[in-house]
């Protein structure tokens, strides 16, 4: 029986990996056409971000926002719910974290000014959320709807402040905040590489836990599974939604904190825009499961890393990226649709 | 599960070495094409937009062309269009360098603090920044006086109009762009003082939507003539010409966008000022060159140019703006000269004066005559 079952397990992780180079390959395809050799072009990709520090470096900086955006989601969907939020949460995170770093915490040291800028930003996160999680179980809106709607919300939130309160005085009323103070950027590990990675592995662990082995992770799985059911069984279902909301906004809004205090330093209109959208996808290519999902979010930072070198040393047009990325995307969620549990 | 986890593991580590490998089997090819270069010098370009945007990226990436035919063999040319402005456009640079790199130009204004934050990682590579005001020791900055071909547009643009109303969609309300405004508005009140401009801000360089939107609110608003500082600068001269609105482009002749309705353009040529940077570079000549600074050209180094004229131009008044051109570029006439007042009146040019280019390209008002708030 469980021999069957590790077949099976064998099976789709060799499918999933067999999904991932039939993509490479329709992308080839495309490099054909565009007159660009892809042997060259994929090793241009993999010299430029896997052999060097440079390279790793930022894919591994690139990857802390997607899996936490990833693992974010998962919560939200693990409760039944397609939470499409994260987008909005990062990006008021953001600001939360930002206008606390340069009006509040400016001089406190960095260790208890990072605390409370990470408690602040996820603050951000989880009352946005949150709102889009009242929509839900108050006014019975789909979530769905409401995070997207919301996300352009945040565009123009961040916009109205950093042309307003935020905007640097120096900046030649460039639409930017002011740069945080040294102090409050987040320690470095090596290179440019901050201790953001650690953090964001702590949180994949902490909600994978949560998941699978608490109470409050049962009964999500429950509502997931059948509504009705875990209402019978007396279960607070409106309860379990909105915490997922909460929860999943409160992560989102720490990758916020981590971008401004590890990566941006400062917050611009289009800082970080469309990162919570491939963080979702990062979540879905990975069937929401929090662990699979740090793979995904590394690949998709691979994907964004390496495509820069192969738009400007094959001379491709813009797009590629995006191409390639959407070929990869589709093909690892043809493979695992309708699977929701690992 | 946790056997699924493992094999998922091993599978990606088997498929990254597989990598690992076939990037060093084909060792050999890559040294063997650096050293069959030489003395190739490497050059990146980054732009904000698409090369093609009729404007500001595919007036840069001329440029680029020009360095290019220049150099020929000698140079490797790395471009990258769309490059945000953020610590993205510091991602990209700084994998320019890693490809050999050694001149850099981000061509948009906002890709400056990300530049700055790579210059100073790297002080061996040369960035040349366009229209900045800051300097480091790599980092130059270049642009040119694009407001004098602004203010002879505005001159057209008089003549043109009827309702006395002229539009202006802008995108930052940075000093480049109130200065392009008030040169333009000045302009126009040269030939009749009662002309006003009304601004809009779009808060993007080209969002076609929000452009559409800006156009359209001028047009109803009764503006007959519609100017614009965009990147991309397509959509409004297009719906222009659909709306029978005259239309004063910028950045690069769009001119066959709009066969009817065009009067005229502030352009840039950038050829012959980027093989020049290049050149100095390359001669180890641009450390104390005038490029090592904040370099600033105008219609007399050919760097900027006033479009050619449409149709709806009668031709008495192409010779009087040609005569004030000619002016211009013998530095008898300026733009921002005598008695000029700010919207609340304040003098900010005295008569018999006539402003510094350091003072335009740190302009924080808009002239009298000017209607919309700089926010």
């Amino acid at each position: 029986m469980s021999r069957l079952k590790n077949n099976k397990s064998l099976m789709q992780a060799l499918s999933w990996i067999g999904m991932i180079i039939i993509a490479f390959i329709i992308f080839g395809i495309f490099l054909l056409m565009q007159g660009a050799n892809p042997l060259e072009a994929y090793k241009n990709m993999f010299e430029s971000t896997l052999t060097n520090q440079i390279g790793i470096s930022k894919l591994i900086l690139k990857s802390v926002p997607f899996i936490l955006l990833a693992v974010a989601t998962s919560i939200s969907t693990r409760a039944g719910l397609v939470n499409v939020g994260v987008e909005g949460q990062l990006m008021i995170g953001m600001l939360f974290t930002i206008t606390a770093a340069n009006f509040l915490f400016t001089s406190l040291p960095t260790v208890l000014g990072l605390i409370l800028l990470a408690i602040v930003g996820m603050l951000g996160g989880a009352l946005y959320g949150g709102v889009a999680g009242l929509f839900r179980v108050k006014a019975n809106m789909n979530e769905t709807i409401t995070t997207v709607v919301m996300n352009y919300i945040s565009y123009f939130i961040v916009s109205l402040a950093v042309y307003g309160y935020l905007r640097d005085p120096e900046g030649f009323n460039w639409p930017m905040s002011t740069q945080i103070s040294d102090s409050l950027t987040l320690p470095k590990l090596f290179g440019t590489v901050n201790i953001g990675i650690i953090i964001a592995l702590l949180v994949v662990a902490l909600v994978w836990y949560f998941i699978n082995k608490t109470k409050t992770g049962f009964k999500m799985k429950v509502v997931c599974g059948n509504p009705n059911a875990a209402k019978n069984a007396g279960i607070n279902v409106n309860k379990v939604r909105f915490f997922a909301m909460v929860a999943t906004g409160a992560i989102a809004g720490l990758a916020g904190m981590i971008e401004i205090c590890g990566v941006e330093g400062r917050l611009r209109t289009t800082t970080c825009q469309d990162y919570g959208y491939l963080g979702f996808l990062a979540a879905w290519m990975a069937w929401n499961n929090p662990v699979l999902s740090v793979a995904t979010a590394v690949i998709i930072s691979f994907l964004s890393v390496s495509g820069n070198v192969l738009e400007f040393k094959n001379n491709l047009p813009a797009s590629s990226t995006q191409i390639l990325m959407s070929i990869v995307l589709l093909a690892i969620m043809w493979r695992g649709k309708g699977r929701k549990e690992s | 599960m946790k056997i699924m986890k493992k094999l998922l593991a091993l599978g990606l580590c088997v498929s990254m070495m597989t990598a690992m490998v076939a990037c060093g089997g084909s060792d050999s090819a890559s040294t063997e094409s650096t050293s069959a270069a030489g003395e190739k010098t490497t050059i990146g370009f980054i732009y904000v937009g698409a090369s093609d945007d009729y404007g500001y990226n595919q007036a840069a990436y001329k440029g680029m062309e020009a360095v290019k035919a220049h150099f020929g063999d000698k140079v490797e040319i790395l471009n990258q269009e769309k490059v945000p402005e953020t610590s993205e456009a510091s991602d990209v640079l700084e994998q320019m360098i890693q490809s050999g790199a050694t001149i850099l130009f981000p061509t948009s204004f906002g890709h400056l603090t990300p530049a700055e934050d790579v210059a100073k990682n790297y002080p061996n590579v040369i960035f040349e920044h366009q229209g900045g005001m800051e300097t480091m020791p790599n980092l130059g900055t270049y642009f040119g006086t694009i407001w004098d071909p602004y203010y002879l547009a505005g001159i057209a643009a008089g003549h043109a109009t009827k309702s006395n109303k002229l539009g202006f969609v802008a995108a930052f309300p940075i000093s480049q762009s109130l200065a392009n405004v008030n040169a333009y508005t000045l302009g126009a009140q040269s030939v009749n003082p009662d002309i006003t401009t009304t601004v809009i801000f779009t808060g993007d360089w080209s969002d076609p939507a929000k452009q559409t939107e800006a156009a359209n609110t001028l047009i109803a608003d009764g503006c007959d003539v519609l100017a614009q500082h965009q990147d991309a600068t397509k959509t409004i001269v297009e719906l222009c010409e659909a709306n029978n609105v005259y239309t004063v482009g910028y950045h690069a002749d769009a001119s066959e966008l709009a066969p009817n309705m065009w009067l005229t353009a502030a352009v840039w040529d950038w050829s012959g000022l980027f093989v020049d940077i290049c050149q100095a570079i390359m001669d180890g000549k641009w450390q104390g060159s005038q490029y090592d600074a904040i370099y600033r050209g105008g219609m007399a180094e050919g760097i900027v140019d006033l479009a050619p004229f449409g149709k709806a131009v009668p031709q008495e008044v192409q010779d009087e703006i040609l005569a004030l051109k000619a002016e211009m570029i013998a530095g008898t006439r300026h733009t921002f000269e005598n008695e000029i007042k700010d919207q609340n009146g304040n003098v900010v040019c005295e008569n018999g004066s006539f402003l510094s280019e350091e003072q335009v390209e740190s302009m924080n008002y808009f002239v009298e005559g000017v209607i919309g708030t700089i926010e």
